[in-house]
């Protein structure tokens, strides 16, 4: 018989889809009948959620204009060579 | 087909037509069209630029690795086999050159032996009701926001580059161990320890927000 410590080990694979049938089934017997362990899942869920949508992509405008000026720049002699194969 | 199936399908068919793009701009830029590899940069620069800014936590120098990781990629493309996707090979250029950098400047950052929580207590989970029952517009308000970051920020290398590229950028755990030069084993358990201390972060933040309020 598994104890909560070890239901709850599993449940980050578990979100990510790699158990078999059988152990989701395990996992998903105990969580119906375990408030505490639904509850850790519950928000371990809305965590991956809100990571996923809550980290910005924003990059300043200003760092991607010199991200292009210095590529142009150093790249050129490799651009030559691409060319000439 | 169920709903997840058919998820799946659309999210493999997706990729495979991102993976075909780059291919065909890849083939363009090694004929020698430097347009192809701007918009291969424009694609995949803000995404590269939060990964490092996650890795390095410094703006300047996640700027600096930035210039470094596409003039890298655009130099080794001819090495560039295909049997992973562009953006993997792209992103392990840019986690490697992110670690060397840290492991030459800042090696008490590069802890392989950092041990973080996260294993899952009762205690724990008695205080995470506030957290689940937070509207989502709140957790995802900017100050919602920051948390998330803090959160994330306040791992360890090896734990926050895990998470990033898992749960931030959408790899796969294979990828991920790509990415990383690591097993797939070695990743689901930086993921469930990283996972859970952010879990533990936020539920403890909002459990005391509530309790501010009240």
């Amino acid at each position: 018989m598994k104890t909560c410590k070890e239901f709850c080990d599993n449940l980050s694979d578990y979100l990510d889809g790699e158990m078999s049938s059988d152990e989701c089934r395990l996992i998903e017997d105990h969580l119906a009948m375990c408030p505490p362990c639904a509850l850790m899942y519950e928000c371990l869920k809305t965590t991956v959620s809100i990571c996923e949508k809550g980290v910005s992509e924003d990059m300043p405008e200003d760092v991607k204009e010199r991200l292009k000026v210095f590529l142009r720049t150093h790249c050129k002699s490799d651009r030559l060579k691409f060319r000439e194969e | 087909m169920g709903y997840t199936n058919l998820f799946v399908a659309v999210c493999i068919s997706v990729m495979r037509k991102g993976t075909v793009e780059d291919q065909a701009a890849i083939d363009q830029v090694l004929s020698g069209d430097y347009d192809a590899f701007e918009k291969l940069v424009e694609k995949y620069q803000g995404r590269v630029y939060r990964h490092l800014r996650k890795m390095v936590k410094d703006g300047q120098q996640a700027e600096d690795l930035l210039q470094e990781t596409f003039l890298s990629a655009y130099k080794g493309l001819e090495s560039f086999s295909g049997s992973s996707s562009f953006s993997t090979w792209l992103f392990r250029i840019a986690t490697n050159s992110a670690l060397m950098f840290l492991r030459k400047k800042r090696p008490e950052s590069v802890e392989y032996n950092d041990e973080i929580g996260g294993g899952g207590n009762h205690d724990m989970m008695m205080h995470s009701s506030e957290f689940i029952r937070t509207p989502l517009e709140v957790l995802l308000s900017r100050e919602g926001r920051e948390k998330i970051e803090e959160a994330i920020e306040g791992l360890p290398v090896l734990y926050r580059t895990t998470i990033v590229l898992r749960d931030v950028e959408g790899f796969s755990l294979k990828e991920v161990a790509d990415i990383m030069d690591t097993s797939v084993a070695a990743v689901k358990s930086r993921l469930h320890r990283a996972r859970n201390s952010v879990r533990g972060t936020l539920s403890s933040y909002y459990t005391e927000r509530d309790v501010d309020a009240n």
